[in-house]
């Protein structure tokens, strides 16, 4: 887990105080496999996220590190093995033993504590900025319009967008809408955030203000689960890296270390080609 | 060239007596007629409405997890959309015969009500299952073409949220998906306004196309009757024109014709004067 030696500076009420090592675990994923069709894309994932973590996944396409993100919020089922968030089954109602499948409802209730920010933003382009963050607060937790929509624009403030509350998708840049996105997911309150490669599908100069913004949130104390090409935000924000080639974890540990010393082979070259 | 030929069919229609535009005005704003066009109207509205609730229904069966609502929804728009329109009306005229009673009640047990069919499927209302079961089959085609065109994208957004399929059908899916179906709608419609002149096999008589040919056989004038037949569908077709017009622009929001984002002008002045500058959407460039 995260040096004590780690430099980086958190703001001073942050939780960061206690070392990560002795905080309460959030995520824990086990033994997880997931198959599409014949093709094994995930082949026994081990992992643990701490409460209030920033854990970077990387690794080429195709290693199975998205699908595993996709995972933790249901958008795909597991094959086998088990995740956990807040010692809640994901997924699944143990019962004497038994898996059962959560109903409908039961998936949607886990979902809302989970948020996740997409590739492509995925933002409601029917729907203004401020109307696309109230969306959820207001339909699946039923807040008065008013309560929802001053929380969203304090969001928006939060991710620099203030004046742009009712904009369209469509009148705004791509990393203005990937702010937008963490600000909806932020407004149902989540106690994790996924990011599923956040910045790329962005213009190499709107990187740096997504990037931003999800350092103030690491720095809040939000636990995050960042798959990301961004070695540099990984090394700096990161308190755990993970390497995933072909569906399994490589290497895990400091992303300091990692980054400067990596042990195996595989995350020696993919280093090698993306730094 | 196009003016002189356009300037020959004008003077053409204008001189001919055969048109006899005098009957025309006789007839145009006659009771019969104008009844005639109220009835029209109202099985087409009617009939469309029967039908877009069954094609949203349709269409989401067809899109479900469900294996019976996808073959219930298939076996649907294979039957209707597979056998004429006229044969279909003519049924509906003919159910009273096939069934003479209707009633409710438990299979093989006690009957909760029953009706004589005659009284409940009147004309109007074989008129309107007819046209607007058949049409159910098509729309729901369209429909289901509108929900497939949504990003699968914005189906994962409200998921993760942790938004109900439901919901997230009739607030996220379909609004977008209303897009690409307003158009082809618009012209089932208009295709419905005529269809609506086939009901004569039901028998249903009181349509504008009946009406205009019996006062027609009466008068042994065709041919001013069909002229004003054809100007009333006109006239008819150009106000759902302006509608879908408008109805094409509240779906369109946020993503057709943008108008330049609203900016403030104190906060334009206070964006002139920081580095991080408003690039608003530049009217419809997406």
């Amino acid at each position: 887990m995260s040096s004590p030696t780690n430099d980086r500076i958190k703001t001073p009420a942050a939780p960061a105080a206690t070392p990560l090592a002795e905080r309460e675990t959030l995520v824990r994923i086990q033994d997880v496999h997931k198959f599409f069709g014949s093709h094994h894309v995930l082949r026994g994932i081990d992992m643990e996220v701490k409460q209030g973590e920033v854990s970077v996944i990387i690794g080429p396409s195709g290693s199975g590190k998205s699908t595993l993100l996709r995972c933790i919020n249901l958008l795909e089922t597991i094959s086998a093995g088990r995740i956990y968030v807040r010692d809640e089954l994901i997924g699944y109602r143990e019962v004497n033993g038994r898996l059962h499948d959560l109903t409908t409802k039961g998936i949607a209730g886990q979902r809302r504590e989970i948020g996740m920010v997409f590739q492509r933003f995925n933002l409601f382009p029917h729907r203004t900025a401020v109307q696309n963050i109230i969306e959820a607060p207001t339909q699946v937790k039923r807040q008065p319009k008013a309560k929802a929509k001053s929380k969203a624009l304090e969001l928006l403030d939060r991710v620099g967008l203030a004046d742009h509350a009712n904009h369209y998708p469509a009148q705004l840049s791509g990393g203005q809408q990937q702010r937008v996105a963490i600000a909806r997911a932020l407004a149902m309150e989540p106690e994790l955030m996924l990011f599923d490669e956040p910045t790329s599908a962005l213009d190499p100069e709107l990187v740096g203000d997504v990037l931003n913004v999800m350092k103030d949130l690491a720095a809040s104390g939000m636990t995050m689960i960042v798959v990301t090409h961004e070695i540099g935000f990984a090394r700096e924000v990161g308190d755990t890296l993970t390497f995933m080639d072909a569906g399994v974890v490589v290497e895990s540990g400091d992303p300091r270390e990692i980054i400067a010393n990596p042990q195996h082979a595989r995350t020696q070259e993919f280093l090698g080609r993306v730094l | 060239m196009i003016i002189l030929v356009l300037a020959l069919v004008g003077q053409s229609l204008a001189t001919n007596p055969n048109f006899r535009w005098d009957t025309v005005r006789t007839y145009i704003l006659d009771v019969l007629v104008v009844q005639g066009i109220g009835w029209t109207l109202l099985l087409t509205v009617l009939s469309m409405v029967l039908a877009i609730v069954l094609a949203i229904l349709l269409a989401f069966m067809r899109q479900s997890d469900n294996p019976l609502f996808r073959y219930v929804s298939w076996v649907w728009v294979w039957f209707f959309r597979g056998t004429p329109v006229y044969t279909q009306l003519t049924f509906w005229g003919l159910v009273a015969v096939l069934y003479p009673k209707l009633s409710a009640g438990v299979p093989f047990g006690p009957q909760l009500f029953s009706f004589n069919t005659q009284d409940v499927i009147t004309v109007g209302v074989a008129a309107v299952l007819g046209l607007g079961l058949n049409e159910s089959a098509y729309l729901a085609e369209i429909f289901r073409a509108g929900l497939k065109s949504v990003d699968n994208g914005q189906m994962e957004a409200a998921e993760a949220l942790g938004m109900r399929k439901s919901k997230i059908m009739w607030r996220i899916i379909l609004p977008q998906a209303m897009r690409v179906i307003v158009p082809p709608t618009g012209n089932e419609t208009i295709g419905m306004l005529k269809t609506t002149s086939l009901v004569l096999a039901v028998p249903f008589t009181l349509d504008l196309t009946f009406v205009t040919n019996s006062i027609a056989n009466r008068t042994y004038l065709p041919i001013p009757l069909l002229i004003v037949a054809a100007i009333w569908y006109l006239v008819i077709t150009s106000l759902l024109m302006v509608g879908q017009y408008f109805i094409e622009r509240h779906y369109g929001k946020g993503v057709d014709n943008l108008v330049p984002a609203p900016v403030k002008a104190t906060q334009a002045v206070t964006a002139a004067h920081t580095t991080q500058t408003v690039v608003p959407g530049e009217g419809g460039h997406v």
